[in-house]
């Protein structure tokens, strides 16, 4: 017990370093936000100005919005590594492989986190969805995207990080792993603003509760590999 | 002249001889791209002492100690730690090894204090805040301590990952060019290190250009070319001829 | 040799069993015979699934046994692997066309994890051309095809949960043919279709393994090679 409490110590210190340096960080927090909102400008200028169109499609807006600057979001802090091969360094400590995921993890958790909110809000702006009449359900949602991107998206940039084409690779890799992702947050996110008429809300929100589970102990497991050489 | 603080693990202590040897490596080789950079490495280094790597660019000096640190793995042959393997035990080799690469493995945004901090989290180094000060203070760089290291010079770096060892409470100490992008005051810092090291027990490997200054500190040295020792010269290391392979091994790789 | 006398029963199974598919067999009642791209079609898709799991499996062995066999194999697995998948896609729109009206269904589980499955594939063969050292592709696409491979049922599950809880209409679904009233033509034609591209599976993924070994054992011999010389001209000084 003492050894998980170690591990999540270490976890921690890495998440809290990494928050550390993405707030001194050239904004690019910021700049992962703005992409999300112009993103979700172009789908308003590509499927619009319907608003009745809009509003249907604003669930599976809002999370390929999500997805899309997702990608940027865990390529940055993976990024953040690069530093004078820090990486290196980082795999070279005696700590356990899965608590460095761990702590990679909870940054790019907190990270999504914060991005789902801002683009919930966002599209309940651009698209006229009211998200207020639902905000538990859909909260549950981003909560649960979000854990599952940051699990898929961490174990994805640890892969990348140190390979050529990496901009391309990251993307290519980690989209179709997120599929089931992206179907259990969309249709949670409708069903839970047309108020659940079919009761499948629950269905796919334990989609999304099985699909973090096992993603996120399939990158502890094998994270650990990712820093070999 | 300030004393510097070595934390010794208790496996550093006791006489050379009662300790297995800090480094033993067997035909060692490891290839990048199907080149050899170390090609037959059998090596051994006594506890406690401190060993010069020499050689020209490219003799492999680096890759020898990356596989010391465990941060390349073996392609033939084995190398141990303590008697660790290092491709069995890594976790426990980490545990006992420290290294200085080229790069420092220093965060940019972070501070000086913020890196050690850091590091002492994943060292699990006891009573951290106090160690870091000390660490500081030895390293000469507290007046800089709260800057970003993104503003510091290549020798600040050096001193800040100097400082970062001093944390831990290694064994076995590999540096790769400490003397490189000092100036004169880094450099005495650096022998007064290893005058310390070598006081407290800890096995230093260091792969240098600058060999005169050396003279005195030094317990043995070891020359490489093209991946082999040509010449061992000193008390406290040893090494052998490697083995010829005779005929192209199974399509299997060492751990 | 032997891999020879399997690579011609397995050719021999493919025809008889196509002349079979093809005329022999009688065309399903609904769907006429459009219905026969299924029996190919089906068949490819399972060994698609098959092809993956093998690269997954063997990943996890080079993890474990470091041996470089194992990696050849997962390559082996992975390019069969595409060859089915792409196979079982075509199939799937073939027989999509006539039945359906339209190439593609969102909510046929086997298509869209099909489509994924091809997707995980090629992203594993692209991102294994970027390493050149042989343990570290070895290592690192280990390690991303048991991911890609778990994620495979999920999506399998998910778009089944899709369509389910659609409530639409019955899609007519390929399978369809599997449910305990069809009859035995149907599914005696369609195992022996298994059977067939099993066969033709095993002969390819045998010679596919065969060169990835010997291009294997050409490099190792190549970098002992240069150890041994590397090693005698010292030893000559």
């Amino acid at each position: 017990m003492t050894e998980l409490r170690a591990e999540a110590r270490i976890a921690l210190a890495i998440a809290h370093k990494d928050a550390i340096a993405e707030l001194r960080g050239r904004h690019a927090m910021v700049s992962t936000l703005f992409f999300a909102a112009v993103v979700l400008l172009l789908f308003g200028f590509a499927l619009g100005p319907d608003a009745a169109r809009l509003a249907a499609a604003a669930p599976g807006l809002l999370w390929l919005a999500i997805v899309f600057a997702g990608i940027l979001a865990v390529n940055r802090l993976h990024l953040l590594e690069t530093d004078d091969d820090a990486f290196e360094q980082l795999a070279l400590y005696p700590v356990a492989r899965r608590a460095i995921y761990a702590g990679k993890a909870l940054g790019g958790f907190a990270v999504m986190l914060l991005l789902g909110a801002v683009v919930l809000g966002a599209v309940g702006i651009l698209f006229a969805v009211d998200i207020g009449s639902a905000w538990g359900p859909l909260l549950a949602t981003v909560v649960l995207g979000a854990i599952g991107i940051a699990a898929v998206g961490t174990f994805y940039a640890g892969l990348t990080v140190r390979l050529r084409a990496r901009e391309v690779m990251l993307p290519l890799l980690m989209l179709p792993v997120l599929a089931p992702l992206l179907l259990g947050a969309v249709k949670a996110t409708a069903a839970a603003l047309a108020g659940d008429p079919f009761g499948e809300l629950g269905a796919w929100l334990q989609l999304l509760v099985a699909f973090d589970v096992i993603m996120v102990v399939a990158g502890a497991a094998t994270y650990g590999y990712l820093l070999e050489d | 002249m300030p004393q510097i603080t070595i934390y010794v693990s208790p496996r550093s202590v006791g006489a050379p001889d009662t300790r297995p040897p800090a480094v033993a490596t067997t035909d060692l080789a490891r290839l990048f791209a199907g080149s050899p950079a170390v090609a037959g490495v059998s090596l051994r280094v006594e506890a406690g002492r401190t060993v010069a790597l020499l050689g020209p660019n490219g003799a492999g000096k680096t890759t020898l100690l990356r596989v010391l640190a465990t941060a390349l793995r073996p392609s033939y042959g084995s190398a141990s730690v303590d008697g660790l393997d290092v491709g069995r035990d890594t976790h426990l080799v980490r545990e006992r090894v420290a290294y200085l690469s080229h790069a420092t493995g220093l965060y940019d945004d972070l501070t000086a204090r913020e890196n050690l901090a850091f590091a002492a989290a994943m060292l699990s180094t006891p009573d951290p805040s106090a160690r870091i000060d000390r660490a500081l203070g030895d390293v000469e760089l507290e007046a800089r301590a709260d800057d970003r290291v993104r503003d510091f010079s290549a020798g600040m770096r050096k001193r800040l990952a100097l400082g970062r060892i001093l944390l831990g409470r290694a064994s076995l100490v590999l540096l790769d060019e400490p003397y490189a992008a000092l100036d004169a005051e880094g450099m005495v810092l650096v022998d007064q290190l290893l005058a310390a090291w070598h006081a407290a027990g800890v096995t230093v490997m260091l792969a240098s250009h600058t060999t005169d200054r050396l003279d005195a500190l030094l317990d043995g040295r070891v020359t490489l070319a093209r991946g082999l020792v040509a010449e061992v010269s000193g008390a406290g290391v040893t090494s052998m001829p490697p083995a010829l392979p005779q005929r192209p091994r199974p399509v299997v790789a060492t751990r | 040799m032997k891999t020879r006398i399997l690579g011609f029963v397995a050719l021999v199974t493919v025809v008889v069993v196509t002349v079979i598919g093809l005329f022999v067999v009688p065309p399903d009642a609904n769907q006429g015979d459009a219905q026969r791209v299924m029996y190919p079609h089906v068949a490819s898709a399972w060994l698609a699934y098959l092809s993956f799991g093998v690269t997954a499996l063997c990943g996890i062995a080079w993890l474990w046994k470091r041996d470089l066999r194992f990696d050849a194999v997962a390559l082996a697995g992975a390019e069969i692997g595409v060859i089915f998948t792409a196979f079982a896609i075509w199939g799937g729109m073939m027989w999509g066309r006539p039945i359906w009206g339209v190439f593609w269904q969102w909510e046929d589980p086997r298509l869209t994890t099909t489509a994924l499955l091809l997707a995980l594939y090629v992203g594993y063969l692209l991102f294994r051309r970027l390493t050149d050292d042989p343990e570290r592709r070895a290592t690192r696409a280990a390690v991303l095809g048991i991911v890609a491979a778990i994620d495979i049922p999920i999506v399998h599950f998910s778009v089944e949960w899709w369509r389910g809880l659609h409530q639409t209409a019955t899609i007519a679904a390929p399978d369809r043919v599997l449910d305990p009233a069809a009859p035995m033509a149907f599914v005696g034609t369609l195992l022996g279709f298994v059977g067939a591209f099993t066969l033709t599976w095993l002969y390819l993924m045998i010679r596919r393994y065969q060169l990835a070994r010997a291009e294997a054992d050409r490099e190792e011999a190549a970098r002992v090679e240069r150890i041994v010389s590397a090693r005698t001209v010292e030893a000559a000084r």
